[in-house]
């Protein structure tokens, strides 16, 4: 049985004999092209230095990410240079895709040393799945999610990231470690 | 009469020069860029030769490279010789349609009298139907012989295309040749020279309905039924890769190029500049004697009669990214039940008016 959709459309009679319509749509995309055209030719010029096509140039421009954005998760490193992580294991734990290893080390009574501190921290970046778990986990302010998202290799051994190259210093997440602080809103209770 | 065989080759050459060597690969390049600036993006630009971009102008040269390189496919249970026939057969119409397109008018240069068209037929425009009209068996036969369901059914779209707007678009052209009282094309254009004696003045509803049916012809959007992509994969030359494809591909440019060379000539004056006559740029320049004058109206008149093509093509390219797809019915309804009934009346008015004037 042919069945009738009902779009709730009524055309006027203008728009039923359909030129002026074309002739409307002409105008919109022809206004576009002429704008952007004589918008280009000062721009490549070197004269202006805004022009109206936002397009972005991908590998040589790069936008900037908002600070929500989930990039690799890194270590934060704080102004002793030490990591903030005790390896408590609460990231490995909330890790929905069993990314993460820590191997712990404890203080065995020496003056001037933390705690406790990961030996070892491995991420393996081809099972991660960036969901942020591992931050929201973190009690430590140890574990954040950066905006790097381009890292490519050539072989699956080279993309379990290790302490040295998961060590980003504070200063560096800043903006993020105020963003999770807000979301989270861990440390305002 | 060598001399006018040499005048002849030379003409030949500007004109496939023209089509094949510069509007084919041009357009490809203009149709992306177009889209592009159209759309607030920027478009094809990232081929370089030496970190030289040009625009993305080499994009052109990277696309027949492609195309020279690439594997000629022919798929399994396809009639080979068909296969590699149809595309031969439906770009050499769209090329020899050229030969009786008139770019100039005469010209007296050196003592002789030199007419800017390769043939001057006496049924130019019934030439251009015929030969326009082969280039159909191309596409049928392209889908036929590829042995695929998508593209034989755009193949029959083709064909049903074909048949329903070639009658309107020969019925627009009827009013146009009452008008003029002649099939030539020269002779059509040298009848335009006085400003309100242009095909658009006189024939206003047939130069709608022309370029209806000759972007229908052409299948382009919106009339691309055809090769609908997201319908059809991709219509008529789904199972071609290479040059063969890329033959298609010229074939439409080409035809694009006809459609605004044609519609330039019946209804925007040809090679005429509104208010300014053949006589009056040569007298200008009569101080240079009477070849340099004749010379000098030449190259303007070639200048002006392809930049109206320019315009055309440009104004074919913004319809095809206006709108969006028709669907069949639609464009059978377009075509048989407005197109021809308006072309008929079409025809009738500009009788009575004639009969009325004479």
């Amino acid at each position: 049985m042919a069945y009738y959709v009902n779009r709730n459309i009524k055309l006027t009679w203008w728009e039923r004999i359909y030129i002026p319509e074309i002739l409307r749509g002409m105008y919109i995309t022809s206004r576009h092209f002429f704008l952007n055209l004589f918008g280009f030719i000062p721009y490549f010029l070197g004269k202006a230095k805004n022009r109206t096509i936002f397009t972005v140039y991908y590998p040589e421009q790069i936008v900037e990410y908002p600070v929500a954005y989930r990039g690799r998760p890194v270590l934060a490193v704080n102004e002793n240079d030490r990591l903030n992580c005790v390896a408590c294991g609460l990231c490995e734990a909330a890790c929905p895709a069993y990314c993460i290893e820590i191997l712990p080390a404890e203080n065995s009574g020496k003056q001037n040393e933390v705690e406790r501190w990961p030996k070892e921290f491995t991420i393996d970046m081809a099972i991660c799945i960036f969901c942020g778990f591992c931050e929201e986990a973190c009690p430590e302010e140890a574990i954040f999610m950066s905006n790097e998202c381009e890292f490519d290799m050539l072989d699956r051994k080279q993309m379990k990231y290790g302490i040295d190259k998961l060590s980003k210093t504070t200063e560096e997440l800043k903006d993020r470690i105020e963003f999770t602080r807000q979301i989270t809103g861990k440390w305002n209770y | 009469m060598l001399v006018d065989i040499l005048i002849t080759l030379l003409k030949i050459f500007f004109i496939l020069g023209v089509t094949v060597g510069f509007f084919a690969p041009i357009l490809t390049w203009v149709e992306r860029k177009q889209s592009a600036i159209m759309q607030d993006r920027i478009g094809a630009n990232r081929a370089d030769i030496l970190g030289f971009r040009a625009l993305g102008l080499f994009h052109c040269i990277a696309d027949a490279l492609k195309m020279f390189t690439k594997e000629d496919f022919i798929p399994r249970g396809a009639n080979k010789i068909l296969h590699t026939l149809s595309p031969i057969v439906a770009v050499i119409p769209a090329i020899v349609t050229f030969a009786v397109v008139p770019f100039g008018g005469e010209y007296n240069l050196f003592g002789k009298q030199v007419n800017l068209v390769i043939s001057d037929l006496d049924v130019g425009i019934l030439f251009v139907f015929a030969v326009a009209s082969l280039a159909t068996y191309g596409y049928v036969v392209a889908g036929w012989s590829s042995n695929n369901n998508w593209s034989l059914l755009g193949s029959m779209r083709t064909a049903s295309q074909m048949v329903s707007y070639e009658v309107t678009m020969g019925l627009t052209i009827i009013g146009v040749l009452m008008v003029y009282g002649t099939m030539r094309l020269t002779e059509i254009g040298a009848a335009q020279e006085n400003f309100f004696n242009w095909g658009i003045f006189l024939q206003p509803l047939g130069f709608f309905m022309f370029l209806t049916a000759a972007i229908a012809e052409n299948k382009r959007i919106p009339f691309d039924n055809p090769e609908a992509e997201s319908e059809l994969v991709a219509g008529y030359f789904t199972e071609y890769s290479g040059l063969k494809f890329g033959m298609f591909f010229m074939a439409e440019f080409i035809e694009m190029v006809t459609i605004a060379a044609l519609v330039t000539i019946l209804f925007f004056g040809g090679w005429q500049i509104p208010f300014v006559s053949t006589e009056s740029i040569t007298s200008l320049f009569d101080f240079l004697g009477t070849t340099a004058s004749n010379a000098i109206a030449m190259l303007i008149h070639v200048g002006v009669f392809f930049g109206k093509v320019v315009f055309f093509i440009w104004f074919q390219m913004t319809i095809r990214w206006t709108l969006p797809r028709f669907r069949y019915d639609q464009i059978m309804n377009l075509g048989w039940k407005i197109l021809l009934p308006l072309s008929l009346i079409n025809v009738l008015v500009t009788g009575a008016v004639i009969l009325a004037r004479s």
